[in-house]
């Protein structure tokens, strides 16, 4: 009993926290925090025991308000696993468990738990899969957290209208890569449509849209671009030049090194870690911007704790907390989806990303990839 | 004694029901039930079968699978045929390290061996940029060059299978072969090889069963050169989004199809014949001491063999975990990967607890649920014994991602919470699954070992009185020990690297060793990967050679009291 209350009161004590540091930092830029701080600085004395006043009030509410957590949320991610859960319980107090998989896995997963969800958040890049989870009831719809006021406008037409997901961020699913021990960058492709230039027959690899996460968004990008019949026949052309398709990510970068093939559509992570690692590998950013897959956040319909599932999505959204999954490190290169947020240093500042139609992305999903694992079959 | 063989045999049926069949069963149930939602119960959908010869994936892989299979097992067969003779035959230097070699080779998993043989044999791999060795990369990846490395992976179990079956000889029968004025070849012919075909059937079943259900390979390398086999198919049917649980049910029901064909062929080659011959006529062959120049060319055989087999594998995978490059051609010496491992942030170590806990009891549990299975197999007279040995044989090939999948549906029902067995989410739903997978395993090496002790043995000891567990403590026990010491290492390496499982079942917070191992290569951490990979075998490695010892103890002293 004396445990319970214990619990209680530093769970109270937590949400206070959480919301407080939220409230500075969450709901402003982080570039005009210090402007605000300022302003308060110079205030009279009779209008800071009033604010002191105010704040004693909204702590009350907050007290009487801040949900007691009685189990760790559950939240299923395929990437930061390392640093998310200290970084929550470090600004909120509670206690997050995180089931870590890659995407395909994680919505396997999902699917097959369907009739007894047994997560309460789910965070990674699929997001048309978890788009489509919402046609089935599956997700909290219609919410909106106090940070989604800060998205950025190119994050913004990623919310759908049903505010059944938010996005936390977009990296290039595939960036042009090339072996530059090959080729000069004037012989180098630029892009997409020049992959389908004779002279890269039997060169060209990437990562199969059925397996890997990031690899749909980027197959759904051609088709939502060009059309169906387009995609297709762009595709079509690469298959029958010799597109090779590895499994995953890794595989692509493994065949890159190899010199099985010379020119990739590769996930920006992986390009850049290749860089990084010394191989002769140059990274372009088509003009047109390259195929992005965004990472977003959801939370489940029959989640018993939704309360701090939206203070976790919330956080998500927080500029701080993106500057810091962006420091990270390998899992930091993508455009962040709120304001005032600095990017990766080494990426690059024109990097201009695009994406599918949410709603076109989710409900040719099976048809795109089932066309493609056949084709590649061939 | 038949209703007590039926009862055995129900109880052990029932077992691998819940364990095996009742989670593979929800799999192939999507086929007419999408999301087990009885709304969509739908008939038609069984049209879904014919797809296999229409869609080109799902056709390319099943012949694929068939073909690499096929191959596989006819090579492996003769491989380990070879290698068990020379190896009960004679005695030379370094005989027993194809022992080694073999036990090692059992319990590293594929997908680790596969990605040794990446780093070896791709375009500017090690065999390339080091050795000059252009050739290979396009050998290996080839049909013969997959069905090569295939059987270098695969070979040890039908050789340890048949290896146990020759270190009993049937002095008797053979003497009276000989003394009715057969030659030897002719005595060896017609006694001693007709009497070894369980131990050929059943290893060559177990070189296809465990090559046609192979994720590892799969994923790693066939996958990768446009050879897609079933179980990747499988795979990326389960992990793909909208999930398509209805077509890796019709996949693994063709997997199934091909083991069921694989044990008729068994059966119509073994017929109705005994084959237990262990009695006071069978003598314990001694490896005899070879002629020098034979005793050389067995070494040199073996330490070449023993070298491209593990030594290519682990080897690249050792280079690997001293570079911080992604590619061999650009290596540079670190220890970095080294001191990531062991290094106080790291959480391998508590991947490597995690996996070794579960290794550890799911070895106890498997073993006694294992010695059922075999005795029921070999000793009973239960009508449905065939079916319990087919459960066995269709729980080793069918991937481990489909058996768990099929435990998610079995064991996160609603109903179950009220009754306390809401095991998913909780380690204890990871034991299950490792004891189902751990079974086929631990089955087949315990009958191959009990296949030479005959009934009679056990049934004379009972007409003196013998109650049922003194028939096992003084009789079969100590002549399965040997057996039963292979099967608890088999079944006690094999969890602890059990990727597929572990990947899809892990709770929250509970990450095993393979699933670190995993990421890491997910990551493009490859060296730190291959670092994790070397420390996390010698480590089991390290405890399986002590628990070896442990369990020989017992006879060893039993031995020597009677020396």
């Amino acid at each position: 009993m004396k445990t319970n209350i214990v619990k209680k009161m530093t769970a109270i004590a937590a949400a206070l926290t959480m919301v407080v540091s939220l409230g500075a930092c969450g709901s402003e830029p982080a570039s005009t925090t210090g402007g605000s701080a300022g302003t308060e600085s110079t205030a009279s004395s009779g209008t800071a025991s009033r604010e002191e006043a105010e704040q004693s009030e909204k702590t009350k509410e907050v007290l009487a308000e801040a949900p007691v957590q009685t189990e760790p949320l559950v939240v299923y991610l395929n990437d930061f696993d390392a640093v998310i859960v200290d970084l929550f319980k470090e600004a909120t107090g509670y206690d997050v468990e995180v089931v870590a998989g890659n995407g395909a896995e994680t919505m396997s997963r999902i699917a097959a738990e369907k009739g007894n969800p047994q997560w309460d958040v789910v965070w990674i890049d699929s997001a048309y899969d978890i788009y489509a989870l919402s046609d089935e009831g599956e997700l909290l719809t219609g919410w909106e957290p106090e940070n989604a006021a800060n998205l950025t406008d190119f994050a913004k037409h990623i919310v759908p209208d049903n505010k059944c997901m938010y996005p936390t961020g977009t990296h290039a699913a595939g960036v042009l890569v090339y072996r530059n021990d090959i080729y000069s960058e004037e012989e180098a492709p630029k892009t997409f449509a020049e992959l389908t230039d004779k002279k890269y027959a039997g060169q060209v690899g990437m990562a199969d849209p059925g397996v890997a996460a990031p690899a749909y968004p980027l197959a759904a990008y051609f088709m939502d671009e060009l059309g169906m019949d387009g995609g297709k026949e762009y595709f079509n052309t690469l298959f029958e030049q010799g597109l090779k398709v590895y499994p995953k990510n890794p595989q692509v970068v493994k065949a890159l090194a190899a010199g099985e093939i010379t020119v990739a559509m590769l996930q920006e992570s992986n390009a850049y870690d290749m860089v990084a690692a010394g191989e002769p590998i140059s990274i372009v950013w088509p003009e047109n911007g390259a195929p992005g897959s965004t990472r977003v956040a959801a939370i489940s319909a029959g989640s018993d704790q939704q309360e701090i599932a939206k203070i976790f999505v919330n956080f998500l959204l927080d500029a701080d907390t993106q500057q810091a999954l962006i420091n990270t490190g390998d899992e930091g290169y993508f455009e962040p989806s709120v304001k005032g947020v600095a990017l990766k240093p080494e990426r690059d500042a024109d990097a201009k990303l695009a994406v599918a139609d949410i709603i076109t992305g989710s409900e040719n999903e099976a048809e795109i990839k089932a066309w493609f694992a056949d084709m590649s079959a061939q | 004694m038949k209703s007590r063989d039926n009862v055995s045999g129900i109880c052990i049926l029932g077992i691998l029901i819940v364990l095996v069949l009742l989670p593979l069963a929800a799999v192939l149930f999507q086929v007419v039930c999408p999301g087990m939602e009885p709304e969509k119960f739908d008939l038609k959908n069984l049209s879904l079968l014919l797809d296999v010869f229409v869609r080109k994936l799902w056709k390319k892989a099943f012949l694929n699978s068939l073909f690499l299979s096929l191959g596989t097992t006819a090579a492996g067969l003769v491989l380990a045929a070879f290698l068990a003779h020379i190896r009960v035959k004679y005695r030379f230097p370094g005989a027993k390290m194809l022992d080694m070699v073999s036990w090692i080779l059992m319990i590293v998993p594929s997908f680790i061996l596969a990605q040794g043989w990446v780093y070896f044999a791709s375009g500017n791999g090690i065999a390339s940029a080091w050795l000059g060795l252009k050739g290979i990369s396009h050998f290996v990846f080839s049909y013969w060059g997959l069905v090569t490395v295939m059987v270098l992976c695969k070979f040890p179990m039908a050789y340890i299978t048949i290896k146990t079956s020759m270190e009993w000889y049937p002095a008797r029968l053979m003497h009276a072969a000989r003394m009715n004025g057969a030659s030897a070849l002719k005595a060896w012919w017609s006694v001693q090889l007709p009497l070894c075909i369980p131990a050929y059937c059943s290893a060559a079943m177990l070189i296809f069963m465990d090559t046609v259900g192979d994720y590892g390979m799969s994923s790693t390398i066939t996958a990768v050169y446009s050879f897609p086999t079933l179980p990747y198919t499988i795979y990326s049917a389960i992990c793909t989004s909208p999930a398509r649980f209805d077509m890796a049910g019709v996949l693994s029901l063709y997997l199934m199809v091909l083991i069921v064909i694989a044990m008729v062929i068994q059966y119509l080659a073994m017929g109705k014949r005994k084959y237990d011959f262990l009695d006071n006529g069978t003598e314990q062959v001694v490896p005899q001491k070879a002629a020098p120049w034979k005793c050389a060319l067995l070494s040199g055989f073996t330490g070449v063999f023993c070298l491209i087999a593990l030594g290519i594998p682990v080897g690249s995978n050792l280079i690997m975990s001293f570079s911080d490059s992604i590619s061999i051609e650009r290596f540079a010496f670190t220890l970095d990967n080294y001191k990531a491992v062991f290094g106080v942030a790291s959480n391998l170590m508590d991947g490597v607890k995690h996996s070794l806990s579960l290794a550890g009891i799911a070895a106890a549990i498997g073993i006694v649920i294992g010695f059922g299975v075999a005795f029921v197999l070999t000793y009973s007279e239960f009508r449905l014994k065939k079916v319990i040995d087919m459960i066995t044989l269709v729980a080793m090939a069918v991937p481990g991602v489909v058996l768990g999948i099929g435990y998610i549906f079995v064991w996160n029902q609603k109903w179950l919470m009220s009754v306390g067995l809401h095991l998913y989410g909780k380690p204890s739903i990871l034991v299950l699954a490792s004891v189902a997978a751990a079974i086929p395993l631990i089955n087949r090496v315990l009958v191959g070992g009990m296949a030479k002790i005959p009934k009679t043995l056990l049934t004379a000891a009972q007409m003196q009185g013998a109650g049922y567990l003194t028939r096992m403590r003084t009789i079969l026990l100590p002549l399965i020990h040997d057996s039963s010491v292979s099967a608890v290492l088999a079944a006690f390496g094999g969890s602890v690297f059990n990727l597929a499982i572990t990947t899809i079942l892990y709770p929250p917070n509970f990450s095993t060793l393979p699933v670190y191992i995993s990421d890491a290569y997910n990551d493009l951490k490859f060296g730190y990967a291959a670092a994790a990979t070397i420390v996390g075998g010698i480590f089991i490695i390290t405890i399986m050679l002590v628990l070896e010892y442990l369990l020989n103890l017992k006879k060893q002293n039993r031995v020597n009291r009677i020396k």
